[in-house]
């Protein structure tokens, strides 16, 4: 007996054991046909070798919490445990989305099914009278309760020391570090100050991300950790911390990917992340755009820059600009009262030679080289510049580029769908530009918040959390830092 | 019961009862964030010690080229918080010297860029130090044996069994690098003219 997901051609399947089964109480196939694709369901099949048994699950991701809508066994073929199976599936599913509970509705006269649902856990927590009509009998309302696993993410690739803590796909800590200020005399992120801040911040941020959990450390049930892309002497603080906790707890260890962990964010947000998407990573140190059909298995790396980062041309030009790092913000400040036609900066690699290779790369350091020709040019000449044009102009032509080739992805994947991560995302032009544009276009548009956009802890131990519920394999303790990790590489082994 | 780890030179871990029960070490000198999961679980199983019975952590805190050192330095931090246990930090060179002998001592150990980390002892005391020299300064020690041998665990181990004894503050925990990072801010360059 196989089992698989119904569609649509299994309808008229379906409607004849519905219908013997269920009669006059029966689902209409118009019912039944809309229920197979609305969002969040998750209809299945048993099949000897024709379909003999159905059941469908819809999960309310926000919630943590799914239902059984409905479970039906061809007559002729019950008492052969094909309900058993059928429910075994619904609630491995639901358990793998992130669900905390699972609620049924069951006739009272139904003994075996009631039998089945308490053997599997479930406990009736209501009796709601005249349930059912037109029969009027009354329905037991059942409640599952599943633990999902609480895991431990510890993030430091950069500048950010970040401890999360979630529990399935509830946030429940995001403690974060952040050594920035000791850049900005550099800058710039410079490895050898971020990876010695890693350090110091490691046990206070630990400390503050348990506290904020309301959790001891023996409660964690896996411990995850970004082990690239990143700064590698930065990684390894990481990487060290993450397998001295894996020890301490003889706990599993799960060495996930940085990048993914920023699409991975948005679980936290909704319960769930809306697949497949598109995702632009913008920040200091990546400019990437991803086509993610699955977070854990499909990942693909559509384009990247080919020099500067997003976050590196804001911190640069703001240089040029005499103002000071981190450059966003500054850049920010000084656009809101410039005009973005004032200077026509170039767009990178978007004129037609360059597309036939690089649709989907970017480079700002042709940009950034302009600015700098421009500010060094009315210094010759000795005539005043206006800061906030050059502001406005530049930051322009960066967000021009960033969404017009990542609306071309989500229009030649026709993935109606962009997701938005990355400390560049703080950038208020760029949300209400991303918004204009989805709109315009028809396409959904997801940014997290700003704290889970930035570098932080809770988007890996949430990506941890993915693979953990998804009942994958936990990584060895003989892993390192891989400071270039293809983000094909979800997790290390 | 004791587990010391170092990574100061390459990476190793020993568990202590009165005496050694075991030790590991992975000489590597780049495989640091590999090693050191291993190093530990491994240490742990040839004493037959589960994490459990652990009484407290020792780490040495350098001085030492700065990438690996961390990493022993992390996972020390990290493991003795979750357990709820004592840490105790420990200078690489006082638990080299205090492995050789209490006549007078020059212990010295690579800290790259033709540089030594170095320190003197008199006595089991250490005089100067820790500091960075060259390796001509060697020689502005006359009367002290030359000592040179990276640090391992099983010296931290045994460092830090004496030095409790004794009531030594081994209270710091902050990593000796002896160096400030490597950068200067950058003037900016013309690109233009």
């Amino acid at each position: 007996m196989d089992l698989r997901i119904l569609s649509q051609s299994d309808l008229s399947a379906i409607m004849q054991i519905e219908t013997a089964l269920f009669g006059s109480e029966a689902w209409s196939e118009e019912t039944m046909s809309s229920e197979l694709i609305t969002p969040h369901s998750y209809y299945i099949g048993v099949f000897d070798p024709s379909l003999v048994g159905y059941a469908g699950l819809r999960l309310a991701p926000a919630d943590f919490a799914a239902d059984v809508l409905t479970i039906g066994v061809a007559a002729s073929k019950q008492g052969k445990g094909i309900g058993r199976r059928l429910m075994d599936a619904l609630l491995l599913h639901a358990k793998r989305q992130g669900a905390e509970q699972v609620f049924l509705e069951v006739k009272e006269s139904n003994a075996s099914a009631i039998s089945l649902y308490k053997s599997l856990g479930f406990e009736q927590i209501d009796l709601r009278k005249r349930y059912y009509q037109p029969s009027g009998e009354n329905a037991v309302v059942m409640k599952l309760v599943i633990q999902q696993p609480i895991v431990l993410g510890i993030e430091s690739s950069c500048d950010e020391t970040g401890v999360g803590i979630v529990r399935g796909n509830r946030l429940l800590a995001n403690a974060l570090h952040s050594s920035m200020t000791e850049h900005a005399k550099y800058g710039g992120v410079v490895p050898e100050v971020a990876a010695r801040a890693h350090l110091e911040a490691l046990s206070p941020t630990l400390g503050q991300a348990l506290l904020d959990a309301g959790i001891k450390i023996e409660q964690v049930d896996a411990i995850a950790v970004a082990n690239g892309p990143g700064l590698a002497g930065a990684l390894m603080v990481g990487i060290g911390a993450a397998k001295g906790l894996a020890v301490a707890t003889n706990k599993p260890i799960y060495a996930v990917n940085h990048l993914v962990g920023h699409i991975g964010a948005d679980v936290l947000e909704k319960g769930s992340v809306e697949l497949p998407t598109i995702a632009l990573l913008v920040s200091g140190g990546h400019t990437s755009l991803l086509l993610v059909r699955d977070l854990l298995d499909d990942v693909v790396l559509l384009g990247e820059t080919i020099d500067d980062a997003a976050g590196e041309a804001f911190d640069k030009v703001a240089r040029l600009l005499g103002l000071p790092y981190p450059g966003g913000p500054q850049i920010d400040k000084q656009a809101a009262t410039g005009d973005p036609k004032a200077i026509k900066f170039p767009r990178g690699l978007m004129l037609p030679k360059d597309l036939a290779e690089h649709k989907y790369n970017f480079s700002f350091s042709g940009l950034k080289t302009a600015v700098a020709r421009y500010v060094e040019k009315a210094e010759l000449e000795g005539t005043e510049i206006s800061k906030a044009d050059v502001a406005a102009s530049f930051r322009e032509a960066v967000i021009d580029v960033l969404l017009t080739k990542a609306i071309w992805a989500c229009e030649e994947y026709k993935i109606p769908r962009l997701l938005l991560g990355g400390g560049v995302v703080a950038n208020a032009r760029l949300r209400d530009e991303a918004q204009r544009r989805c709109d315009a276009a028809g396409i959904e548009l997801r940014i997290p918040r700003f704290s889970l956009c930035t570098d932080n802890g809770a988007m890996i131990a949430a990506l941890g959390a993915q693979l953990v519920m998804a009942g994958r394999k936990p990584s060895g303790l003989g892993f390192g830092a891989e400071s270039t990790l293809s983000v094909t590489t979800i997790q290390t082994p | 019961m004791l587990l010391s780890i170092d990574t100061s030179h390459g990476t190793s871990a020993a568990v202590f009862a009165d005496e050694c029960l075991s030790f590991v070490a992975i000489d590597d000198l780049f495989t640091h964030a590999e090693s050191i999961g291993l190093a530990i679980e491994q240490a742990l199983q040839q004493a037959d010690v589960s994490v459990e019975q652990l009484t407290a952590v020792a780490v040495g805190r350098g001085p030492a080229p700065y990438t690996g050192l961390r990493v022993g330095m992390a996972a020390a931090t990290s493991l003795s918080k979750a357990r709820s246990l004592p840490l105790y930090g420990v200078i690489t060179l006082d638990a080299i010297a205090n492995s050789i002998s209490d006549k007078d001592l020059l212990v010295v150990t690579d800290a790259k860029r033709k540089e030594l980390f170095a320190a003197t002892y008199k006595a089991g005391n250490r005089l100067l130090g820790p500091m960075l020299i060259t390796a001509e300064e060697l020689t502005n020690y006359p009367g002290f044996e030359l000592i040179q041998q990276p640090c391992n665990a099983k010296l931290i181990g045994q460092y830090v069994k004496k030095a409790l004894q004794l009531g030594v503050d081994l209270s710091d925990l902050s990593a000796l690098y002896l160096r400030s990072p490597d950068v200067t801010p950058s003037p900016g360059k013309k690109v233009s003219g």
